[in-house]
């Protein structure tokens, strides 16, 4: 779906549901003595929306951040559409999307400026027109020659999320990809998703909005202090047919601090 | 959806981050001073290069008439000189502005913080770390080419330009314009080269944290006493004296030379993005503790901006770069005084002579301060600008100060002029509290943004250059009083024809260090005036830099 030619949102699709196009194999990571990631094991394959969510800290952008090529791992081994990413993290930048958490677009160039310089990187087609097109699709064509630090959070956000779009990429890492959006972009925004996997896109997107994983995710993971408390399908997590996924959440979460508080008294005895 | 994408190629990321980077640049400058006020200072500088240029005779001796030789070329420059001293000047320049390597990862640190520039974009971007920091240097180099050294030459043609109107001569010609502006720039590229190789090399932390300034020191001090010859140390330099047509065929490969030290020096930069998550003890509540030592009021907003700013230094791992930044030029001083023999010196230092410097070096201290962490927090808290500028500038001197009284102590040793070691603290410091009060009046919070507006740099530059050259000039008498007597008498008499005249040391050795001291005491005075002005010009300004 993320095709800026409306004639080309209803072309061919391509399912092949058996390919991983994200393959995590005992992925960790430390800063110091600070555990960010436990050693875990992921694959996503072609066409899902994966979630990931957990709690302030609880690891979603370190694990977001080491697929992409923008952290190295302590250990394990990471491969993003069948590329390793340690050892080409540039060649998965070149082929992938990725909206990071809280992160501005380079405060002195124009948000124009900024979505050509990604394009021309990147090396696509029609520039000027897919910017043009992703500009007035976030409803910005008037902000256009306006400096990035000059814009709102909101917009930023969308100039971030344009750049991410712009070329066309089959696999999207989104690192909490709605905050300060407005609802009716936000409403906008899930919908260009849900077409993207349905023409054979796939995300992986981290968050602690739960809302969004029952609304768009196909298949979630719950992690917290760095490790996968639970993954699987919706379904397959509820303990029972009405258990939403907060209360998953609050039952997955909740135990690990119960857990880990226990553990804690343990070790001082 | 897209088909797969090849990682892009230098030839294909190169060219827009570089474009991409210039107008960056320019926007910052842009949005510190307005584009008039920008575009006013290659104007000015421009002007006074023409002004130079058609006063050059008088410089060289060559406007003189009635004058022997041998008094012209002991009272004016030669050519040789004049070439070595702007060349020196230039690269001295680039030298301060090529530290760039630090940039990195406190840009880095700062992307989630709202600001973002593009050196942070091999993070998120296919471009790698080597291509964006060789289109950075490209960019430095080219915008200080455009914005200094072309209006400079351009200046140089007006003044030339000028024979045909004004009823003058100047010894410049036309042809020499063209080798003057190769040649500078290569001045200029190398020594942003060679800072930015330093900092490269400091950024990669232990050993090369002390390693380089002193290297960079001594390698200063050899040249300096002429073990290796500064026009074989400057490639531009060597270029322009040797003037030759051959010499300049050259430019090109010793262009294309420095570029590929940048290379290598981006090559050795460290690749990471991480954010360093460690446990860390307490340092704020202890800082802010001692602070009360030296008598700030437990209740008072300055202790607690200067514990958070100390804080900042500390945490931020700057100290090491900024102490170096500060030391570099001061090793540099001392190692001279052990190498050179001052005796055979034309102009005769001593420790009265260094003393204002060490303050005006502080300026480098003081534009780290405000760039170590961006302040736009504080708009949300009860604290005004003109509090942070305070702040930083007790920061400054608490961290400082005894850099300088060190400096002082071995110089004097050097030197063996204890007698003047104290009037030469008093001269060290109230420079120091002159140029930071100076730069905190004119500047605010963006001390290295202010560099390209006109109207700062005009003042800057005249609030300095007449107390540093009054100090220095009056520092003479303390040693040989041969130049006071040529300069002083000779040029107030009666120009350069004026006959030269004794005069008595005892007496010329009291007045001086009475102006000497007089001069400390109307800086402290200024200092405290342009305190008490920033209320009024920084007071209502939003916390930005």
């Amino acid at each position: 779906m993320l095709s800026w030619k409306e004639a080309n949102l209803n072309g061919p699709v391509s399912k092949t549901l058996s390919e991983y196009l994200v393959e995590a194999e005992g992925l960790a990571k430390r800063f110091g003595d600070f555990v960010a990631l436990q050693p875990l094991d992921v694959k996503v394959q072609a066409g899902e929306f994966f979630g990931v969510f957990g709690p302030n800290g609880a690891g979603k952008s370190t694990f977001i951040r080491l697929l992409t090529g923008q952290l190295r791992p302590s250990a394990g081994t990471a491969k993003v559409l069948g590329i390793n990413v340690d050892s080409k993290p540039r060649l998965v930048k070149a082929n992938i999307g990725i909206v990071p958490e809280s992160e501005s677009p380079p405060s002195y160039l124009t948000a124009a400026e900024f979505l050509e310089f990604v394009a021309r990187l990147r090396n696509i087609d029609e520039i000027n027109e897919k910017v043009n097109y992703w500009l007035d699709w976030f409803g910005m064509t008037d902000k256009s020659g306006t400096l990035c630090k000059d814009l709102s959070k909101g917009q930023r956000q969308k100039v971030m999320l344009a750049s991410a779009f712009i070329h066309e990429p089959r696999l999207l890492f989104l690192d909490e990809p709605f905050v300060n959006l407005d609802p009716i972009y936000q409403r906008k925004c899930r919908e260009l998703l849900l077409k993207h996997i349905s023409n054979g896109g796939t995300i992986f997107l981290c968050s602690h909005i739960l809302e969004i994983a029952e609304r768009l995710c196909t298949r979630v993971a719950v992690i917290d202090h760095g490790r996968v408390l639970a993954a699987g399908k919706m379904n397959d997590l509820r303990n029972s047919k009405d258990e939403t996924l907060e209360d998953i959440f609050i039952r997955l979460v909740g135990k690990s601090i119960d857990e880990i508080e226990a553990e804690s008294i343990t070790e001082e005895e | 959806m897209s088909a797969k994408r090849d990682e892009p190629n230098f030839g294909s990321s190169f060219p827009i981050t570089f474009k991409m980077m210039f107008k960056e640049e320019w926007r910052q400058n842009v949005d510190f001073a307005k584009s008039r006020r920008i575009l006013m200072f290659p104007a000015l500088l421009a002007i006074v290069s023409m002004a130079l240029t058609i006063g050059l005779r008088f410089l060289t001796g060559d406007g003189v008439s009635g004058a022997n030789a041998e008094e012209i070329s002991r009272e004016t420059f030669t050519f040789e000189q004049l070439r070595t001293g702007i060349h020196l000047m230039v690269f001295l320049f680039s030298m301060g502005m090529g530290t760039f390597a630090f940039l990195g990862r406190s840009i880095v640190s700062q992307r989630s913080g709202g600001k973002n520039f593009l050196l942070a974009s091999p993070a998120m971007q296919p471009i790698d770390l080597q291509t964006t920091y060789l289109a950075y240097y490209l960019k430095e180099v080219s915008f200080y080419i455009v914005l200094i050294l072309f209006p400079v030459t351009i200046g140089m043609a007006l003044g030339i330009a000028s024979q045909s109107f004004l009823e003058i001569t100047t010894p410049l010609l036309w042809t020499s314009l063209l080798p003057f502006l190769v040649c500078i720039s290569l001045t200029m590229a190398q020594g942003i080269a060679i800072s930015f190789f330093g900092s490269t090399l400091m950024s990669r932390g232990n050993q090369w944290n002390f390693l380089v300034p002193i290297l960079g020191a001594f390698i200063g001090a050899i040249i300096y006493v002429g073990f290796i010859p500064m026009e074989k140390a400057i490639i531009g330099l060597w270029a322009h004296s040797n003037g030759s047509i051959n010499a300049l065929i050259w430019t090109p490969l010793a262009f294309l030379s420095c570029a590929i030290l940048a290379w290598i020096s981006a090559g050795l930069l460290p690749e990471d993005f991480e954010v360093r998550i460690t446990g860390r003890d307490d340092l704020f509540i202890p800082i802010y503790e001692k602070l009360g030592k030296i008598g700030l009021r437990s209740d008072s907003r300055m202790r607690i901006l200067i514990a958070k700013e100390i804080v900042d230094v500390l945490r931020s791992g700057t100290l090491l770069k900024m102490l170096g930044s500060f030391a570099v030029p001061l090793l540099f001083l001392l190692l001279l005084a052990w190498g050179a023999d001052f005796a055979s010196f034309p102009i005769p230092f001593n420790l009265l002579s260094y003393a204002p410097f060490i303050g005006f070096f502080g300026f480098n201290f003081y534009s780290w301060l405000n760039a170590i962490d961006a302040p736009d927090h504080l708009n949300t808290m009860p604290v005004s600008v003109p509090e942070l500028l305070k702040a930083n500038i007790w920061t400054y001197f608490l961290l400082t100060s005894w850099i300088g009284v060190i400096f002082i102590l071995l110089m004097a040793g050097m030197l063996d002029q204890w007698n003047d070691a104290v009037s030469a603290m008093i001269v060290m410091l109230a420079n120091s509290i002159y140029i930071v009060s100076l730069s905190a009046w004119l500047m605010g919070l963006r001390p290295n943004k202010a560099i390209f507006d006109s109207g700062i740099m005009a003042r800057f530059w005249v609030a300095t250059a007449f107390p540093l050259i009054g100090l220095f000039v009056l520092s003479f008498t303390k040693g040989d009083t041969t130049l006071l007597e040529n300069w002083g008498m000779q040029v107030s008499a009666g120009g350069l024809n004026a006959e030269a005249q004794a005069i008595e040391l005892e007496n010329r050795q009291s007045t001086s260090l009475t102006g000497i001291l007089g001069i400390c005491a109307i800086l402290v005075s200024l200092s405290f005036l342009y305190l008490r002005l920033l209320k009024r010009k920084w007071g209502s300004a939003p916390f930005e830099n």
